[in-house]
């Protein structure tokens, strides 16, 4: 007998997340306050265009100058800064001489870790992995004129097939594509060469063969290549370990539908599957056990899980335009919101957090605020902090006046308010 | 007994000044719980009692009211505002996903859409309809009744194709939708309506299903374009299963015939009508009933002539459910659905989904 009394959704954690959609619009959902804090959409980035929809994403969430990169169905690859959308650069995909975008459509892409030294230079690089398998590794000048300067390496990932999943590794020098017809090959990003390919597994009793289709792959941990878990198409997960052997070491069914999205947790042992019905569960990889389902009314297809680094949160939305929080231990419904379209992929932006006392004296210069925060009379509003952003002045006198809300609350606030306010008269 | 008995006891328990209204109190407990009374003669017996007192309470107060309207109609004074019933209706919990008019982000998604080429009147729809591979009894009939409602359909019998191969085979010959009657137990009880090229899948549950020759007084349909009346799609998902149903009838503001079909939408059932309809002017000083059943222009009442429009049920009547929404075409281990109804979402009985 399913319930028939409403539970209350506990309130979510601090987070803020972007989500990517089919009209490639891209929507920042923050929560804000301790306990009970209702996720809303703060901004919304782009028009409504289904040629600009979004196919995959991939953040840099460094602490300073973070960097996003969208691969668009039209071709086009854009570098936004997330904390405003301003588009950085954009680069076409489009190699002369191929196939129109809508034929072969991005369905990887990375963004690189930059290192210290790059920041100077200010450039980024690149994974963009096409469904006929055209896979480049390229760096971009963030400069006015958006040029592709530097190396950029292309190679073809599969001979036949159509690629469907692409992932790189925590430490960003092995990559592992998968697809349609094509089994799970892992290669080795500064060599160019496939290191590994995973084989099907032996023929079952009834002597039945499954296709090969992989939907969804992650690695297990950030630190280990080795271990690489797999979704397919006929519903079943199969972990594969490559220092051991090109069959995969264990695999076991869920439900029905095919499996559109893996993540892993950060305890190296624990992954997180939704598939095309909607059904998010949790599963213990060491044993195959599947340790509980995420019950909360997701009625449409999971295209994205994400988990944040820190909270015991992840994120999942799909295709009926919800964007779910649930909380990892309980496996309980947080908070979901409505966001009109069907939504591809979302990514937390872990840079987010609401501790006015940590802030050092030399980021309180360079604190922004996201602008609907300012517009909002919240009175348990906090700045959020460890961002660089030069401030306009604008910004500078809204922000002076939600300063005095909330430097009425704790001491030390009021302080570093007067502070500020004495550097903006500076400023201005 | 047991209530004779409770009686004494309280009568004995209590003080002066409160016995009385614990007496009260208590009567009226024994009286009110009927289900305190052990003895089944005595239990029906004070059940019946009570449900008497309640309703000489009821015509009593309707009574009153009619009274007080009476009253201040003759004294020229305004009667007091009628109440309004509670029904399911209104009691409907609020959805976020209800389409509000002035979203531009519904505009867009509804501009590219699968169904935005035939809506814009890019191309014409042209509907192919197939069985189950079993069929019989009542489906060719409901069949060929589809046939003459949906203009510019074609039945092609099932064999023994696979449903992928029919889709494949109708994109090739350039239908816009596909419709299959799906048959359980001699009874068509499922409708898979699938939009081309790529467009989504729904899955509804058929019930209800009244023939033509069933319904008395029907009329005969012609063959004009017939006007579509969709009503109480709100929600987002309604919108896009309103949308599929819109793709399947030619769009032409300027029809001539006096032919509409109406979906219904009430509770996440969709009611399906067809009847042809002729406005005539009638001269009568309170509204007809027939006169309430016209879902098109109602007639304003002037003095004493009113035009009504008559309405006549010709075709099929039947309800639909959704079961499933489906992202792309009729896949059900590989596709993703954008809407599969789960058990765990019927948490409340006034939560509706289209």
């Amino acid at each position: 007998m399913p319930r028939t009394t409403t539970v209350e959704c506990p309130g979510c954690p601090p987070f803020r997340a972007l989500t990517f959609d089919a009209l490639g619009l891209i929507k920042v959902i923050e929560a804000r306050g301790k306990e009970g804090g209702v996720p809303k959409v703060v901004e919304r980035w782009g028009d409504p265009d289904a040629s600009k929809c979004v196919l995959a994403a991939s953040i840099d969430d460094r602490k300073t100058d973070p960097l996003l990169a969208v691969a668009r169905k039209s071709g086009m690859v854009e570098v936004l800064n997330p904390l405003n959308g301003e588009l950085s650069v954009t680069v076409s995909n489009v190699n002369s001489g191929s196939a129109r975008p809508e034929d072969d459509a991005i369905v990887g892409l990375h963004l690189f870790r930059r290192q210290r030294l790059e920041l100077t230079s200010r450039s980024c690089t690149l994974l963009t992995c096409t469904t006929k398998g055209n896979a480049s590794i390229r760096s971009v000048e963030m400069t006015d004129s958006p040029a592709d300067s530097g190396a950029s390496r292309t190679w073809s990932v599969c001979a036949s097939g159509n690629i469907s999943c692409s992932l790189v590794d925590g430490s960003e020098s092995y990559a592992i594509f998968g697809g349609k017809g094509v089994e799970v090959n892992m290669w080795d990003l500064d060599k160019c060469t496939k290191i590994w390919t995973g084989k099907p597994p032996p023929k079952n009793s009834l002597g039945i063969f499954t296709p090969t289709w992989f939907t969804s792959a992650t690695f297990l941990s950030k630190d280990d290549h080795r271990k690489v878990v797999a979704g397919t198409n006929s519903h079943q997960v199969r972990l594969y370990d490559v220092s051991a052997q090109r069959r995969p070491v264990i695999s076991f069914d869920f439900r029905e539908t095919s499996i559109k999205a893996v993540t892993e947790d950060l305890d190296g042992h624990t992954i997180y599957i939704g598939n095309g019905s909607g059904e998010l569960a949790s599963v213990d990889i060491r044993t195959g056990k599947l340790l509980g389902c995420f019950l909360g009314k997701c009625s449409g297809s999971i295209r994205s899980i994400d988990r944040h680094p820190e909270l015991p949160v992840i994120a999942s939305c799909g295709l009926d335009s919800y964007l779910r929080i649930w909380d990892i231990g309980t496996r309980q419904l947080l908070s979901s919101v409505f966001l009109k379209q069907h939504l591809t992929k979302v990514v937390f932006d872990t840079n987010f957090t609401e501790e006015v006392k940590h802030s050092a004296a030399d980021s309180a210069l360079h604190e922004a605020q996201s602008i609907g925060e300012v517009q909002s009379a919240d009175e348990t509003e906090k700045l959020p902090t460890k961002r660089k952003k030069s401030s306009k002045e604008d910004r500078g006198s809204r922000k002076k006046a939600s300063k005095d809300k909330d430097g009425s609350k704790k001491l030390k606030s009021k302080k570093r308010s007067k502070i500020l306010e004495n550097e903006f008269a500076d400023d201005a | 007994m047991g209530g004779k008995r409770k009686k004494g006891e309280s009568e004995g328990m209590e003080g002066d000044n409160d016995s009385k209204n614990n007496n009260k109190k208590m009567k009226q407990k024994s009286e009110i719980l009927p289900s305190s009374v052990k003895n089944k003669e005595k239990r029906s017996a004070v059940h019946a009692k009570l449900k008497h007192q309640k309703k000489v309470e009821k015509r009593k107060k309707l009574k009153a009211r009619d009274a007080a309207e009476k009253r201040a109609l003759e004294l020229g004074e305004e009667p007091a505002p009628k109440q309004i019933p509670r029904t399911i209706e209104n009691a409907r919990e609020a959805d976020e996903t209800v389409c509000m008019p002035d979203d531009e982000e519904l505009f867009a998604g509804n501009d590219a859409d699968e169904f935005s080429s035939i809506l814009k009147r890019d191309r014409t729809p042209k509907i192919l309809i197939t069985t189950c591979r079993f069929n019989s009894t009542r489906g060719p009939s409901f069949i060929s009744e589809l046939l003459s409602v949906i203009p510019n359909a074609h039945y092609n019998k099932r064999g023994t194709y696979d449903l992928k191969k029919i889709v494949e085979y109708a994109n090739n010959k350039e239908f816009t939708s596909i419709i299959v009657v799906h048959t359980n137990r001699r009874e068509p009880d499922a409708l898979l309506i699938i939009g081309l090229p790529d467009g989504p899948t729904a899955h509804f549950k058929l019930s209800s299903l009244v023939l033509r020759k069933d319904i008395k007084n029907h009329g005969n349909p012609t063959s004009h374009m017939p006007e579509l009346v969709l009503n109480n799609f709100t929600t987002r998902l309604g919108h896009r299963i309103g949308r599929l149903i819109q793709s399947l009838f030619p769009q032409d503001p300027n029809f001539r015939g006096r032919r509409v079909v109406t979906f219904h939408n009430q509770r996440d059932f969709i009611f399906f009508r067809h009847h042809r309809y002729v406005f005539e002017t009638k001269e009568s000083k309170q509204s007809d009933s027939k006169g309430k059943k016209a879902k098109d222009a109602k007639g304003e009442s002037i003095a004493k002539e009113k035009v009504v429009a008559r309405l006549q049920e010709c075709g099929p009547r039947f309800t639909l459910k959704l079961v499933s929404l489906q992202h792309g075409t009729f896949d059900t281990k590989g596709g993703e659905y954008e809407w599969v109804h789960k058990p765990e979402m019927d948490t409340s009985r006034r939560r509706f989904f289209l």
